[in-house]
Parts: C-alpha cells; structure tokens; sequence
C-alpha cells in the first residue's frame, strides 16, 4: 500500500519540478541592471589588396551561351563563324522505306534564336552568310575574315534589331547547300551585320548543344518534314572542349579599349576579369566579428558600347591554394560568389568616382578558409561576351587616393562573461 | 534531553527498500535541468545568485534550519549522529517579477540546488556527500542600442544569454559526541562554468552582419568547513559553523583570468525544541562575498553580506501514524553582488510542509517562499516566489 503512495507522491513532485518552463528572457531595466558592456565596433579603412590583375578574353569560347553580332563601327564589330561539319545526306522517300541520297534541298535556313534583351538598333541591317569553309587554317581570324565576300555570300536577311523577334530565319542558297551534300563536305557558315548600325545576341548553347540550327527539306514536296542539323565540328586530334569550343564562336574586328596603365576592367568585348588578392590581418578576420566588408573602387569613366546602361558585376571567390600561381586557371577554379552569399553589385559603366562592393560574407568565410588558400576575389560582367559594356576601375599601383580599399567594420573579440 | 533531541526529525527512519519504479522517479527529478534567473534582475547580479542549496525543510523555515538540518550541506556538525542513509533530492523552480519604472517583467527558472547523501558509520560518526548550488547565473536580455559606424548611429539589437552556475560539492564528516555535542569538519569544491553568447544584429541587414560571439569562464576554489552543535540546557542548543575559503579561480581558456577567495563564512543559529514535536531556531550568518571582488571587473560590486532568520516546525496533523510538519520562517538577508555601492536587500517568508510518504522511510517535503529585494536608493523592486519540493529516501 505504501509504495504506490510513495510512487504517486514521487511522480507529483517531478511533475512539479518538471512543469514550469523556463521563461530567461529579460532586459527591461538593462542597462542599469546589465553591468555587461559591449565592445565598440572599430572602422578601418586600409589598402588591402596585395595584387590585382585584369585578365582578358573570356568568356572562352565554347562557353558563353550568347553570341553578340554587332555591327557598330565606332564600338564594336563582330562575326560569327558556325561549323555545320555534318550535314544529312540521305532521307527516306514518300512510300518507298527505302533511304534515298539527297540530291536536292529546298527551304534551306539558317534559324538563330535571339535573346531579345540584346537587340540594339532601330534601323534596318542586312544580316549577311558567307561560307567561310576553308582548307586553309581555319581557326586563324585573319584567314577567317578574308572569306567574308561576295562570291562566298550564300544568305541574307534584312531585319530592324528592335523588332525583331526570339528567332531568326536566315534564307541560305539551296544550290551551295546542295553542292555541299552532293560532295559530302561540311557547310561553315560566316555571319556579319552591315548597312546601318544594330546588334543581335544570338543564343549560343542550349545545355551544351548549339542553339542555332540549319534547316532545309530533302525534297521540293512540301509534306517532308524539314531536315534539322545542329552545329558542330570536330578538329584532328582535338578534345571535346576545343570541339566545342569552335563549334560556335565570334571573331571581334572592334573590340573595347586595353585595359592601359593603373586600370582594373571588369568586362569589355573581348570581356576581361579582375583579380583582386587581399591581404587582411588575422586579428580581423580571425580575432574579430566583421559586421561590415566593402572593397571600394574608383571607377573610371568609360566610354565603350552601352556605357549608360546599368550592368551587373558578379563576383567569383577564388578558392584554389596557392599552388596555383596562374591567375587565370585560379579564376576558372573559382566558386560563384553567390555560392558564399557575396552579392551582385550593379554598376554605370560612364560612371566615376568611388564606389562599393558589399564583401561581407566573403571576408568572413577567409576564417574558415585554410591559410593556403589566398584571401581573393575576382569580378566578371554579367552576359559576359554577350554585351558591349565595360567597367573600369583604378588599380592598386594608382595614385593612393584612388587605389582599391577595403572598409572594415568589425568587433574584436572579448572575454565578456566574467562580470 | 534525551539523545535524540539533536537528531534532525528527518534523520530518523527505518530502512526502505527502492522499487525499480522509484528509482526511475528520482532520476525523473534529478534530470530536471538546473538552470538560473534573469539578469536584468536585482537577484542574479554579478556572478549571480546565491542559491545557497538548502533543503527544501530549511528552506521552509527561510534558512533559520541551515545550520542544524543534516541535509543542508552548510554545518558539517549536523550529520553527526545520522543512524540511517539518508539520499535526498530536490527541485525549485522560481517565478520572478522585476519592477523597472512602469515596466514589469516577469522571468521563470528552474533549479535542481541540492543533491546529498549521508552514510552512517560506527560511533555516531557519519559521512556525507553533496552537491549544491552557489551561485545561479543564467539569464538572457535583450536590448536595443545603437552602434557609432562612420559617424552615423545605427539601431542595433542585442541578444545575451548566460548560461552556467557555481556549485558547491562538499565531503563532510560529523561525530555525535555523546548527547550533548556534535562537532564536523567538511572540505568543499566550489565548479562550475559561465558561458555567455552575445548576439547583435544590425536593423540594416543587408549591409551589416550580426555577431555572434562567445566566452566560457570556468570556475575553480576550495575551502575547509567545520563546525559545532552543543547543547546548552534542556530544549535549547547553539550551532556554528565556520568556512575559510581558499583560492577561487576563474579561468578562461587554461588561463587564469581572475582570482580571489571562496567567500568565507560564519553562522550561528540557536535552536529550541523543548516542546515535544516542535522545533525553533534563530541565527545569522555572515559571508564575506568581497572575497570575490577580485575575479569581477570594476562594474560590479561584491559585498559582504549580512543575513538574519528565524522559523519553526511544529508537529501537525498525523498522516498514517506520523505526523505531518508545518514549517514558517523569515530572513533579511543581503545580496552579494551589485552594480554599484548601493545594496540589495532581500527579506523572505517562508511556509512548508514534511510529508511521510512511506512511514519512516521516506518523505517529501515542500516549501514556498515570498522574497522581495529592493536596490538601496531606487525604486527598482523584485519578488519572487521560490517553490520547492524535495524527497529524502532512507533505504
């Protein structure tokens, strides 16, 4: 009888004990009552980039997914160069099931799909195609331009940028294409813009598979469903990425401007990167809270393509040790800024003066960061090799007033608790 | 006066045996976790509360039984005598509401402040174990502030959280001599740990971070106890028990950051019990918390304190043959730590009750408390109500 009782009594008195939650939350009469002080933020603005570079011609090619044809004389030119290495040769006849040679084409396109955002021009433009097939050395500009002539035009099409819709059908000459097939050769085809000023962005790659297509019917009977063949081309000897590489790709007869002395550029045509390595002190990234990271830049004026236009500055965190001395295979081996939370920052190319990055979260990630990782960053434009803009930005061997800076704001660490 | 006047009440029982189930209960009960009260509050200033870890029949009688109560580990002396094992356990959660101006706040905390075992041994000797809380600081505040960046002041917010307690583990051995005197000796570890994380957050998020921070402090001292329980004449005794404290020391990260001493202590109580079945007792006690004053910053304050009590237990109603106690206490007592000279006074009324559960061989006890502190030259105010439970098994 008793241990039931002893038992009931036990249970009520955990009960007791256990039944009221813990409610700690308090401050009100603080700070009269809450003798713990706060250490006060420092603010420290120093040079603390140890060495940047700019790095040029990206996006390699084979990699953008967007191809910009421009024709703007006092900005920027460009071809584009399409390798149709393999061409259909055969189709399977109305009512026979058997497979036919081809001997004639009809409909013969080139179709382009566009990325609307990047039309430019309210004038008309002749979009021209040239075969540009040659035996000589293929992948020499030089050589490669010298092909853009009248007796190698096969197409064109007269269309206003601004008006123009997500996909462009290039008529191309049935009898070059036709002779094509006939020899069993490859069709490489050359596109400019000419006549009066404008630009296109065409869509390079679609899941690593070229965007543009040339199509044509095996036959003059309209009931054939049209032939489609995807760019591609494939070089002696040469890896997947080199084949890719050529597959699509732009020749640039007007680019931006080099980079020239003190000068950082993010973007431009061909586009540049920037690399900016750090060096901070440990007993900021590592002895302290940094509450707030920006690098500051002078920005210079620049006059190249959209220049008005607002652009997007992406930032890639450079996370191979460093072993790897060439900057540019530490930047193909960066991680996408957003990755670490380190913000887009937008930017006006005709801009200038002082501006900021927010790289909060990337110099905080440098204390969980071995130490034989260099504390970088690296910059890239947005549609990197798709928009004629650049941003130009004074370099560390520049006057001191105009050098990159970071601006750190940061709470060192203290053994606050004992009271 | 026969022997057994200075044997505690709660000391003389028959042996029990545990079921599985009871021990599961008293598991249940030790498991509850023990955690402190709000700072921002009058009671856990400095490093914090001193919970004093008396039993829940001492505290019933608002302290005034500290001296002479086997189960609170203050006078090695009053284990003298215990013919039985005796382990005990308790809870006691208290419920705070701080005064600030037209603001009240109202804060909650759970305690486990004692756990102790005594064995008896030949001779009327007998040793004791315990593990009791000293100082109780665990809260957490939040504030808005501002912080000065680049001349500008931007709103701020921040979230602390303290975390940890000072506890007192004592071995202690007590000698019945004859039936007149007991006399003890105890050695003490007083551990524990504090840690408190820090979080600030900026009202621009997306250009400031908020910080987190960290910091552990552990604690580490000793000190010897003794003391004396006589009988002066029939009914009435003396009791007083004395702690020289050694170094204390607060370390952080293997270094020692701060030193000083564990607070010394001295008490006395007088103790009638003439009255069959009823106990009184009176007493004082003295504790040198500026011991400490060493191992705090110059934002707080420790003060030596200076606490008087008195209560009762008288027989009440018989339950199942044994009766019931009824217990009543007062105290004025002195807080420890402050942010400034100013004092903290607190004064407590207490009421409790023992309950035999199991005839002899078990009780539980339960108390409450009403204490209200008062910052010297403010309005500040705090009450709380301190309730607590606690069971003694003599298997």
């Amino acid at each position: 009888m008793r241990a039931p009782l002893l038992v009931l009594s036990m249970l009520t008195a955990s009960v007791v004990a256990a039944a009221c939650t813990e409610n700690l939350d308090g401050g009100a009469a603080c700070p009269s009552l809450c003798p713990e002080q706060s250490e006060q933020f420092r603010d420290t603005t120093f040079e603390a980039v140890v060495l940047d570079s700019s790095l040029g011609g990206y996006p390699a090619l084979g990699i953008a997914s967007n191809l910009l044809l421009a024709n703007r004389p006092d900005t920027l030119v460009t071809r584009t160069i399409m390798r149709f290495d393999v061409l259909t040769s055969s189709y399977f006849a109305n009512g026979t099931g058997a497979l036919d040679s081809i001997t004639t084409v009809d409909s013969v396109y080139l179709k382009l799909p566009l990325d609307t955002t990047g039309r430019r021009g309210t004038s008309p433009v002749t979009l021209e195609a040239y075969d540009v097939d040659t035996t000589a050395s293929d992948t020499v500009p030089a050589v490669l331009r010298s092909l853009f002539r009248p007796d190698r035009l096969i197409g064109s099409i007269t269309v206003t940028p601004s008006a123009t819709g997500d996909t462009l059908r290039v008529p191309l000459s049935k009898t070059a294409l036709q002779a094509k097939i006939a020899a069993r050769s490859r069709l490489r085809v050359g596109l400019r813009l000419t006549g009066n000023a404008g630009q296109l962005r065409l869509r390079a790659f679609t899941f690593g598979i070229s965007a543009s297509t040339l199509e044509y019917d095996a036959a003059t009977d309209t009931t054939y469903r049209p032939i489609v063949v995807t760019a591609q081309t494939t070089l002696p000897g040469a890896p997947a990425d080199v084949n890719q590489a050529y597959t699509t790709y732009t020749l640039t007869d007007v680019g931006s401007p080099l980079p020239g002395a003190n000068t950082l550029v993010v973007g431009g045509y061909p586009a540049y990167r920037t690399y900016l390595r750090f060096n901070v002190p440990l007993r900021i990234t590592d002895s302290s809270t940094i509450v707030r990271a920006e690098l500051l830049l002078t920005q210079q004026r620049s006059r190249f393509g959209n220049a008005n236009d607002t652009v997007a500055v992406y930032p890639l965190v450079p996370s191979a040790t460093a072993e790897v001395t060439d900057l540019r295979r530490a930047i193909d081996l960066a991680a996408e800024g957003t990755l670490l939370s380190v913000d887009t920052t937008r930017f006006v190319p005709s801009d200038s003066g002082q501006k900021a990055l927010n790289v909060l979260s990337l110099t905080r990630s440098w204390r969980a960061q071995p130490a034989s990782v260099p504390r970088a960053l690296a910059l890239r434009i947005a549609l990197e090799g798709a928009q004629p803009a650049e941003l130009r930005f004074f370099s560390r061997t520049a006057a001191p007033a105009l050098r990159p800076k970071l601006r750190i704001t940061f709470l060192p660490k203290s053994e606050f608790v004992l009271p | 006066m026969s022997r057994s006047k200075l044997q505690p009440t709660s000391a003389r029982r028959t042996p029990l045996r545990l079921s599985p189930m009871l021990a599961a209960c008293a598991l249940l009960i030790a498991a509850v976790p023990a955690d402190g009260a709000a700072q921002g509050s009058l009671g856990a200033l400095g490093f914090g509360y001193p919970v004093n870890g008396m039993s829940t029949r001492s505290a019933g009688t608002a302290g005034a039984f500290g001296d002479i109560d086997p189960l609170s580990p203050i006078n090695p002396a009053s284990i003298g005598g215990t013919r039985s094992t005796v382990l005990s356990a308790q809870a006691e959660p208290e419920h705070r509401t701080l005064t600030f101006g037209n603001v009240r706040e109202k804060t909650s905390s759970q305690r486990i402040p004692l756990l102790s075992m005594i064995f008896p041994a030949r001779g009327g000797v007998a040793v004791g174990v315990s593990a009791r809380g000293f100082l109780d600081r665990s809260y957490t505040t939040t504030t808005t502030g501002s912080a000065i960046i680049d001349g500008n002041t931007l709103p701020t917010s921040e979230r602390l959280s303290m975390r940890g307690a000072i506890g007192d583990i004592r071995t202690a051995i007590g000698w019945q001599i004859g039936n007149r005197a007991r006399v003890g000796l105890g050695g003490h570890i007083f551990t524990g740990e504090n840690t408190a994380v820090r979080e600030r957050t900026f009202a621009d998020t997306l250009q400031f971070g908020s910080t987190l921070d960290s910091s552990r402090v552990t604690y580490f001292g000793t000190a010897l106890s003794l003391g004396g329980e006589v009988r002066l004449f029939k009914g009435l005794s003396a009791a007083g028990s004395y702690r020289s404290g050694n170094s204390f020391e607060a370390r952080i990260r293997d270094t020692t950051r701060a030193s000083g001493s564990v607070p010394a202590r001295l008490g006395g109580v007088l103790r009638y019990d003439g009255i069959p079945g009823s106990t009184f007792a009176a007493g004082f006690e003295q504790v040198k918390w500026s011991d400490m004053q060493g191992m705090a910053s110059s934002r707080t304050t420790a003060s030596d304190a200076f606490n008087y009590y008195g209560g009762a237990e008288v027989a009440g109603p018989r339950m199942r043959g044994v009766p019931v106690l009824i217990r009543a206490g007062y105290a004025r007592n002195e807080l420890p730590f402050s942010t400034s000279a100013s004092r903290i006074t607190e004064t407590r009324l207490s009421g409790g009750v023992g309950l035999p559960i199991a005839r002899e061989s078990a009780s539980i006890d339960f108390s409450i408390q009403r204490a209200n502190r008062a910052l010297a030259g403010s309005t500040t105010k705090e009450s709380a109500w301190l309730l607590g439970v606690g069971i003694q098994i003599r298997p």
